[in-house]
Order: C-alpha cells, then structure tokens, then sequence
C-alpha cells in the first residue's frame, strides 16, 4: 500500500482547486460554489481514509516535497546550514486527524446547503471559497511534517477563520468578532513565531520527526548538559515549549485568550461547527500532540498545560450554565472541552487526549449543526428562552442533538464518557503523585458537574416543555442535507467511544484498547512518534488508589456521580411545561459569570482602554515634538531662506541646475579644505 | 551594454511623453515603461553574477569607462548589478509600470508632465541601483529628488507645497551629511584609492588599511566613525528611521497615489539599499561593532513606535505610511544582525514590502478615486459596493500583517531567525522578540481600519456615486498580488541571488 502515499497531496489540493474555482466561478455554478466543495472535500475524504488503511496496513510516510528556502546558518547547538520545508507526515495520529477533518467539512459542506443555500443568502461564493481555504489548510496543517509549515498554515487558518466569521460583514458585529478572533489569535501566534525562530535557530531544524528533528535533538542537548542561548538546555526546551504554547493557547481558546471564540459565533453555525468546535480549535491541542516528544521532555511545561487545560475546563464550565443563546453554550463548552484535552496531554495522557479530541470533534459538530438546526427551525432565533417544545416537531434533530448531549455531559455509554473518563483517570493516578496535576483533576473534575448541568438545561429548554413563541409553535422545516450529517455524525456521537474502551479493558482484561494500539505504532508508525515512545520521555510518577481497578472505578464513578448530578439538577430546574430562571439566584455571583468574569472587559481595556490611548499620545508627540523640530529648524532658516526664494522657480531644469552647481561647488570646497589642489 | 539600454529608455520614454499630447501621455507611458520592465525580466533571467558587486563579486551586465580625470582621481561609469541590486531593478521597472497604469484614473491635467517625470524617476532609481561609481551614483541618487518633489508638488493634496517642500529640504540636507561625510571617507584614504569607483573603496577599507590620514584634525580611527555615523544618519532620512521619520507621513498624504506607489515601493529602499551598500558592506565589523546595539535599538523602536503612529491614524493613507516606518525597522534589524538570514531576509524584506505598500497604496487610492475621502471614519461598509478592490484591499492587508505564503511572511521570518541566533548583536533574542511585537500591532491597527472602512452597513459621508473600479485599476494590483503570492510561496526565486551576493558581506564579519 506504500504506493499511496503518492496521492496524500491530493487530499489538501483537492479543497484548494475547490477554493480557486468558487472564487472565480462561484457565483455562475449551480448552487453557487456548493459542489466543488462537496466533491472536493468527499475526495479528501476518501483519500483520507486510504491512507488511514495503508497506515493500518502497517506503513507510515514521512517525506519532505519541496524546499521553501534554505541557508548558511550555524545553529547553538553546531548545526551548520538550515533548510525549510514543506513536506508530508502520515503516521497513526495524523491519519486519524485527517480523518476527521475531511470528514466534518464534508458534512458541513453537505449541511450548508440546507442551512446557507436555502435561505437565499448572498455572498455564497465567498462562503464557499472560504470553507475551500480553510479545509486546505487545515489539512495541511495535519499533515504538516515540521514546526514552520505547521505554524504558517496554522495562521492560515486562522485568516480563515476572520474570514468566515465575518462573513456578515454588513452587520456591526460580525466584523469586530472577527478582528478579535485574528487579535486574540494572533497575539497567541507572536508568542508561536518566537518560539519557532528559537527552536530554529537552537537546533537548526524544525523536523517534527526523524534523526535530526528538534525533538531528537532537545533530548541529546539535555542529556548532553548544553547551555543554550546562556540557559542550561532543560530550561531553554522549557521557555520555548512554553512559548509554542503561546499558540495552543490563542487556537484552542484556552485561558486568557479564549476570548475571541464565544464571540466568533457571529459567523454562520456551519463555520462555528467546522472551524470553532470540531477543527481549528483543535489545532492547538492538536500540535501538541504532534511534537508531544518535546514537551516530554519538559515537566514544568507539561504541568502548565494540565494546570491551564484544568482550570479552562472548569472556568468555561461554568459561564456555559449562565447563557440564553444556544451557540453561547455550546461556545463555552467548546472552550471546556479543550480544556480536556490539554488537562489530558499535560498529564502524559497521549492517547487520552487524542481519543477525546476525536470524540468531542464529532459530538461538538453534531450539537453545532443540531444547533444550526434549531436556529432553522427557529427562524433564526437563537435565545433559548423563546424556543421549547421542539421534541415531538422536530425529532431528528432531536435524538441527534440528545446523543451529542450525552457525549458530551459524559454519560456513559456515550463516546464522550470514554474519553473524559481517561483524560479524568490519567490525571488522578499522576495526581496522587503531584500537588499540582491534583488541583488540576479536581478542577476538571468539577467542570463534570457544570458540564452535565449546561448541557441538559440546553436540551431541555430547547426541546422540552411547551413552545415559548410563536415560532416555536410553527417550525420551519428541515431537509435531508440538513438531517442526513446529523445522522451521521449522532451515530459517531453513540458508537465512536468503542475506539478506546479503557477501563472495561483494565477491569475486565481484555485487549480492546484500539485506539491506544493505533497510536502506539502497532499498525504503521514513525519511529520516536509513538505512545510508548513519548512514555519514555516522561518524568512523571504515577500511583493507585489501592489497585489500578479500584482507581479505574473511582474515577469513573466520581466522573459519572457528577455528570448525573448535573444532568439531574437541569432536569429538576428546567425539565417542566414552563421553566423559568434561575439566574437571579445565584446572585453577585451570577453578575460576575454573566459578564464572563470581566475577562472580556480587561482585553478591550488593554486595547482600547491603553494602548490605543498610548497611540494617540505617541501620536501627539510626533506631531508637537519630533515634527515641530523639523519645522522649527525650517522656520528658522525661512528667515534666510525668504532672500533666496526667487530661486524657486518651479522649473525642473532650474532645480537640475541647482543641484550639480551645489553638488560641484561642494566638491571644490572640500576638495580645497582637503589639500586637493 | 544592457543597463545603459535600459536608463537611455527610460530617459528617452520620460523625454518623449513629455512632449506627447496630454490625451495620449498615459497610454503611451505604459507602452514605453513595458520595454524597461521587460528588459529588466530579460536581465533577471539572464543574471549570470555571483558574489557582492563591491566584494570582488562577478558582476552581471558589467561596464565601465573613464569619464571623468578630477584630480587625482577618476570618476568612471560604472555601472552592473549583483544578486541583491538586480531583485530592486525588477521591482523599479515593474512597479513603475503599474504605478503608471494606476495614474490613468486619477490624473486628469497636464498628463504628459506627470507621466514623463514618472518615468524620469524610473531611470533615476535603475540608475542608482545599478550604478557603482560614487559620483554617477550620487547623481542618480539626487536627481530622483526633482521629479518627486513636483509630482507632490504639482499633482499633490491641499497641502502639496508643505510636504514636497519637507521632502525636499528634508532628505536633501541629509543627502550633504552623507555625502561630505563619503567624500572626506574617500580623502581619508589618501592614497590607497584612485576612483571613485564602490567596489575600489570598499576593497581600501576592509582588505587594505582603512583611513590612514588624518583629516580636520580627526584621527584616523574616529574619522571613520564619525563617517560611519554620519553616512548612517544621511541613509537613515531616506529610509526613515525614528526619529527622521516625519517627512513621510505628509508626502504620503499630499502625493497622487502613483507617486505614494513609487515613494514606499522603491525611494524608501534607496535608503536600505544604500544602508546596506555603503554601511554594512564598506566598513570592517570592528568600525560597526560600538554601533551595533543602539542601532538594533533604533530599529525596534522604529518598529513599536511606527506601529503605534499607524494605530493612532484614521487617514487609510497615513496609516500605510506610518507602518513602512516600522516595516522598514524590520529591515535596520535584519541588516545589523550580520547573518546571512538576517541581511538576506533584510534585502528580501526590501523587494517585498516595496510590493505590499505598492498594492496597498494602489488599493487605498482606488477606493479614494470613488469616494473622495481617506478618512475611516468617513466611511463603512465599502466591500459591499467596491467588492473586488476591497477584496484585494484585505489582501494587501494580510500581505502587510505578514500572512504566510505571501512575500511578507518570508522576509519578516528570515530576519527574524537570522537575527535571532545573531553573534554579532548582543541580546540578539531579546531585540528580536521585542520587534516581533511589531506583527501584532500591525495586525491591531489594520483590522481596526477594515472594520471601519469597509466592513459594516455601508455609509459615505461624500458626495460621490461610488461605482466599481475600472479593468486597468484593477489589473495592476492583481499582478502585484500575484507576485506577492509567488515570493511567498517560493522565496527562493530571489532569495538564492540576494544570498550569493550577502554571503561575502557576512564574511567580512570573520567568525561571525
């Protein structure tokens, strides 16, 4: 099957023709751009899935196809020459990842025509270029084989993403999400370029893979006992992980710069399913799977990345139960459950991370696109308040939207249970060990609660109870490119889980963790880029309480007692023919969740409170200061100048004249001075 | 004899338009104008050179003659171009042509004046890219004065007579200090030089004794640092650097958008080209060493300070000129970082940014064709009437905020990691990280103006019907989009020659 690997271009390629072709035909194609989009990312997809074969077949692939630029430069640790490139790595998490992409666009692209063709929009052929864009992109970005390519098509995406939310842009709204989306993202990825000039200019190399990867070379720096940059080479490894983080942190909305995404869901629901819950969320986190080796290599690092992936779980968790609109929620939950998953790869849990990122991608479109559902059904009202009652009229989208409901509060047996159960197991037994990963379990445990609770009170004012407006009573129609990805992906949303059935496999014995065997290279693999491998790396103690089935146990149990408190406590609140609110109870508190915890405020503060003020000031001073001793040193010499005035005469030949008279004048005084005679 | 083919066109094109009817001027100056843009296309697919022409490079397209017997010493024509002059010669003749097609909306009275001074200026810019005798050199270098100065002056803003006088006074006082501070250079080396000639002089300086003579009463060793300083400060007007910066914003302001195009795509690089030429390829490392860190500082602050001029801005125009002051901080930081990544990324950085500010401008002033207004506050919502000049517009800003896979992102990385990792700049990560900032700024004040101006419901608060942009406004953007998406996409096509030709600079630098 190695042969294939030959075609794997081909699966980014494929939405970048869509791409060119909408922007330039798109508004004389038939559904205007739709179908380029849907064949092209059906092609990725199918490709996608080759190559997920010829992985499971045993193969991998790692080649570098084109040469960006190359040069002379002496790294700290003695490299000589550097060369940036492009070029493909398909291993077992690539493959999955791959996978996914193409699969959520395609619905999406499928879904968009029920949700963006039906409703006469216009601009469509923008709408669809841009999709184009960004599935080339980000599946670029999967595939991206070192930290360059990774980084240049992670702004790509994130251009994409500006793009699409402000696909509106004659409202006001639309174009300042956008711009916060880019600025937030943005001041993320100045922390990610830092990060990515150091690891080239400390390794000369940016390879995520092989022999003279960075990776490779970090371990061999460290063991080595070099001094980098005038640090010793743990603690360089250290800031520079960090400073890649910097990236993860803006892309996967984590804290503080997870600003920008509730505010990203101006953009139509579409984009907020594929771009904002299942795909470019994920790259943040997705990236540190892909160089995990390095920040193996770096405890304080990892610990960072549980501590802020368990404080985001818990702190999104939490202004999720507040929300009226139905996309804020699903927003705030987006943001939670990235937290997860960095909660996850901070503790070492490689495969628990992973497993989670794929089950909440296909939860998460799903609850997005049921969500775009509703809004249809709704015409285009998004508060929850004023739906209700949506269950019997609208059942697809109903048991859809429930399934995802239940991935993601964790009920077991649901795909999302699985993979929060072993994020939530991973941190406990490092726990146990370190003060730290502990607090960061509890918070992530805690988030359980919220998440139960959000989720349910979501589905049941929704769906439940009686119609609260008169076009809940009357709801608009869906059809099959609307209900069809729904299917799809409820059913991914139940079954994917499967994937990995860790604590069955520990307590029973037996050996169905797939999705730990996938990642651990026993199919086809790159070698250092697997489980096992990144085990090694590893510094972490870990211990049980009692024996490993008791701790499997806890942890399921505590995680479950807490999803079903939540999902409980919606029910008992807002499980009724006419909920009301409960807000107002939960009192200066609930003020301070309502208004996000000011964390909104003090990022405008920065920016139009200071440093916009800070501009004009600078501006100010240029003018008075630096100008006015420009004009001041020609308002003096204008006296003088007032005599010779009668030599501008606004006659070129004059000037030209003027000018070689000086210029020779200049040469014969100097030429005297300097004894040239 | 291809250069000289290429200025007596240019020259001769200026002459004749200049005579032309009005009615014919602009089309006939775009004619005239593709013959020096091909010819300069023909020379880049020709370049044979290697090596630094002032370092005993091979040049491409070489040749030299006596001109003039002045003393002891001999001016010559010398003209010829290496890997990192040749890329600027492209970018001259390409955009000059398209700065043309771009003038053929706006300027509506005495055509053939402004199109023949327009091609005036691109002779003068061949000429002092391609020139490498001091004296021809410095020739070109002011000449490029005159015509600039009049089309502000004559086709400017309501301010036109205010800012072409600044420009002119401005960089002209500075053009003296560099160029007495030259001439005493050339004196201070008695008689280790015969010529005038670049490659000469700088062969004095670092592979023979440097300033032996004592001049005014200056050693020798301060005597070519007061030069080093002076020169610097001369270069430092053209380019701008903070805090010389403040004749660009108001030329920017007042000039027609063609000339806006040439002034940021190509007079700012006579600054860093000269910079570079002169400054860091003439003087030995141990004469640049003491400057290294206050010049490094001047270039962050170039970079911050300018980026917050453009935040404070609600002028489309004067925002695009204040951020070339911090773009080009970008260039300062790349040239004094010594490396090959560094001042290559710095060269690069030129070529591309004199295509991102071209477009930029161009975009800018399409829109004011149809509204007669600059001000963002004046307008909203201008991509739903002007949909594809808006979208290039964004484009252009993208461009600008350094958006990978477009020239910008290549130029910026490559300063930023051959600065990074610099021996010869102390703190080297630190002067980096802190200039990088310059690329979120960038993106704040940007996406602040998009959002005003052309996203929202739209509005106008002038009297115009605002109509889509004709084909050949249009077009001259999409060719500098496409270039701009080309470079970025594969650096390489300029990047291998500006290398070759910075490698024997970094040289000089010893163990660097």
């Amino acid at each position: 099957m190695e042969g294939v690997f030959d075609y794997a271009p081909a699966i980014a390629l494929f939405p970048l023709v869509a791409f060119v072709v909408v922007l330039a035909f798109g508004t004389y194609l038939p559904k205007k751009g739709a179908l380029p989009g849907i064949i092209a990312t059906g092609g990725s997809l199918l490709l996608s899935l080759v190559m997920a074969a010829a992985v499971a077949s045993g193969e991998a692939y790692h080649e570098t196809l084109y040469e960006w630029a190359a040069g002379d430069a002496t790294s700290a640790t003695g490299v000589e020459g550097v060369s940036f490139t492009f070029g493909l790595l398909i291993d077992p998490l690539a493959a999955l990842m791959l996978v996914i992409v193409s699969l959520v666009a395609f619905l999406v692209h499928v879904f968009s025509l029920g949700y963006m063709n039906a409703e006469g929009e216009t601009g469509l052929p923008r709408y669809y270029a841009g999709l184009g864009l960004f599935t080339f992109s980000m599946l670029a970005f999967v595939v991206a084989d070192n930290l360059l390519m990774a980084f240049i098509f992670f702004e790509l995406v994130g251009l994409c993403s500006f793009l699409l939310i402000g696909f509106w842009f004659r409202t006001k709204s639309a174009p300042s999400a956008a711009k916060k989306a880019f600025l937030v993202t943005r001041f993320g990825d100045y922390f990610f370029l830092i990060g990515v000039v150091a690891i080239a200019a400390t390794f000369g190399t940016v390879a995520f893979a092989g022999d003279d990867s960075f990776v490779t070379a970090a371990e061999t720096a460290i063991d080595g006992g070099d001094q980098l940059f005038g640090f010793d080479a743990q603690t360089w490894v250290t800031i520079t992980g960090l400073l890649v983080l910097g990236g993860v942190i803006g892309k996967s909305a984590q804290f503080p710069l997870h600003t920008w995404l509730p505010d990203a869901m101006e953009g139509p629901t579409t984009v907020s399913a594929l771009i904002h819950a299942a795909t470019m969320v994920a790259a943040g986190v997705y990236l540190v799977a892909r160089m995990f080796g390095y920040y193996a290599l770096s405890p304080t690092t990892l610990a960072i990345i549980a501590f802020v992936g368990g404080f985001t779980a818990l702190f999104a968790a939490t202004m999720g139960v507040v929300k009226d609109d139905i996309k804020q929620v699903l927003a705030y939950s987006t943001i939670s459950q990235y937290g997860y998953m960095m909660l996850g790869l901070g503790v070492g849990g490689y495969v628990a991370g992973v497993f989670h990122l794929m089950n909440h991608a296909f939860f998460k479109a799903l609850l997005f696109l049921g969500a775009g559902a509703v809004i249809v059904i709704m015409h285009h009202e998004q508060d929850m308040w004023k739906m209700g009652g949506l269950k019997d009229k609208a059942p697809v989208t109903y048991y859809t939207f429930l399934a995802g409901a239940l991935a993601l509060a964790g009920i077991i047996p649901f795909s999302g249970f699985w993979s929060k159960d072993e994020i939530l197991y991973d941190a406990l037994i490092v726990g146990l060990e370190e003060p730290v990963i502990m607090a960061a379990y509890a918070m992530g445990l805690l988030a359980v609660f919220f998440t139960g609770f959000y989720t349910f009170r979501m589905v049941f004012l929704t769906f439940h109870g009686e119609p609260r407006s008169e076009v809940a009573e009357d709801p608009h129609p869906v059809g099959w490119s609307i209900k069809a990805p729904l299917l799809v992906l409820g059913v991914l949303a139940v079954v994917a889980g499967i994937a990995n059935l860790a604590p069955v496999a520990k307590l029973a014995g037996v050996d169905i963790t797939f999705l730990e065997h996938w990642l651990d290279g026993e199919y086809g693999a790159i070698e250092g880029l697997t489980y096992t491998a990144y085990g090694e790396l590893l510094a972490y103690e870990t211990s049980y309480i009692g024996s490993e089935q008791v701790t499997v146990l806890v942890a399921a149990g505590l995680s479950l007692l807490l999803a079903f408190s939540g999902a409980g406590l919606a029910w008992l609140l807002y499980n009724k023919p006419e909920p009301v609110a409960h807000t107002e109870r939960l009192g200066s508190a609930g003020k301070v969740i309502e208004d996000n915890y000011y964390q909104d405020e003090y990022q405008v503060w920065l920016a139009e409170g200071l440093t916009l003020p800070l501009a004009r000031a600078a501006d100010r001073f240029d003018q008075t200061v630096i100008d006015g001793i420009v004009d001041g040193t020609s308002t003096a010499s204008l006296f003088g100048s007032d005599r010779i005035r009668r030599l501008q005469t606004g006659i070129v030949t004059n000037y030209a004249a003027l000018i070689v008279t000086g210029v020779i004048v200049l040469l014969l005084v100097l030429g005297f001075l300097g004894g040239w005679f | 004899m291809l250069l000289e083919t290429l200025l007596a066109v240019a020259l001769l094109g200026a002459a004749v338009v200049f005579v032309a009817p009005n009615r014919i001027a602009g089309k006939l100056a775009f004619a005239i104008s593709l013959v020096p843009a091909a010819i300069s296309l023909w020379l880049f697919a020709a370049f044979d050179g290697s090596g630094n022409a002032l370092l005993e490079g091979d040049l491409a397209f070489e040749s030299q003659m006596e001109w003039i017997q002045f003393g002891d010493y001999a001016i010559t024509w010398f003209v010829g171009v290496d890997g990192i002059s040749l890329p600027l010669v492209v970018l001259t003749t390409i955009l000059t042509s398209l700065a043309i097609l771009s003038s053929w909306t706006p300027i509506d009275e005495r055509e053939s004046q402004f199109y023949g001074l327009i091609l005036f200026i691109e002779a003068n810019l061949i000429g002092v890219f391609v020139a490498l005798d001091f004296f021809v050199w410095f020739i070109f270098w002011e000449a490029v004065l005159i015509p600039m100065y009049l089309l502000i002056g004559i086709w400017g803003g309501p301010r036109r007579k205010y800012a072409a006088i600044k420009f002119f006074v401005y960089t002209n006082v500075a053009s003296l200090v560099m160029f007495g501070a030259f001439v005493a250079l050339v004196f201070g080396l008695g008689d280790a030089v015969s010529s005038f000639a670049l490659p000469e002089i700088t062969d004095a300086m670092i592979n023979g004794d440097g300033v032996q003579t004592a001049l005014f009463g200056v050693d020798p060793t301060t005597l070519t640092a007061l030069v080093f300083v002076a020169m610097f400060l001369g270069f430092a007007v053209k380019v701008p650097i903070v805090p010389f910066h403040t004749w660009l914003p108001d030329a920017h302001v007042e000039a027609p958008t063609p000339a806006s195009v040439l002034l940021a795509g190509v007079l700012l690089k006579m600054g860093t080209y000269a910079l570079l030429r002169f400054n860091f390829t003439m003087f030995p490392t141990d004469v640049i060493e003491p400057f290294v860190v206050p010049i490094a500082a001047i270039a962050v602050i170039s970079v911050i300070y300018g980026a917050m001029l453009a935040l404070a801005q609600t002028d489309l125009k004067r925002i695009v000129a204040y951020s070339s002051v911090s773009s080009m901080g970008y260039v300062i930081l790349g040239l004094i970082a010594f490396t090959q990544f560094g001042v290559g990324g710095a060269t690069f950085q030129m070529v591309s940014h004199g295509l991102i500010s071209g477009l930029m401008f161009m975009a800018v002033g399409v829109i004011y064709n149809a509204t007669h207004t600059r001000m963002v506050t004046d307008m909203s919502g201008m991509a739903d009437r002007m949909p594809v000049a808006v979208g290039i517009l964004i484009a252009g800003a993208f461009g600008y905020m350094g958006l990978p896979l477009m020239s910008g992102f290549y130029g910026e990385f490559a300063i930023f990691f051959g600065s990074f990792g610099s021996e010869f700049l102390a703190y080297a990560p630190v002067f980096t990280a802190a200039a990088m900032f310059g690329i979120v700024i960038v993106a704040g004040y940007l996406l602040f103006a998009m959002q005003r101006a052309v996203f929202g419901p739209y509005n106008l608060e002038t009297e115009y019907e605002v109509t889509r942009a004709p084909l050949h406004d249009i077009a001259p953007m999409f060719v500098l989009l496409g270039l701009i998406i080309a470079l970025g996409v594969a650096p390489e096509l300029i990047f291998e020659m500006i290398t070759d030709a910075v490698d024997p600079i970094i040289a000089n630098g010893g163990d660097l």
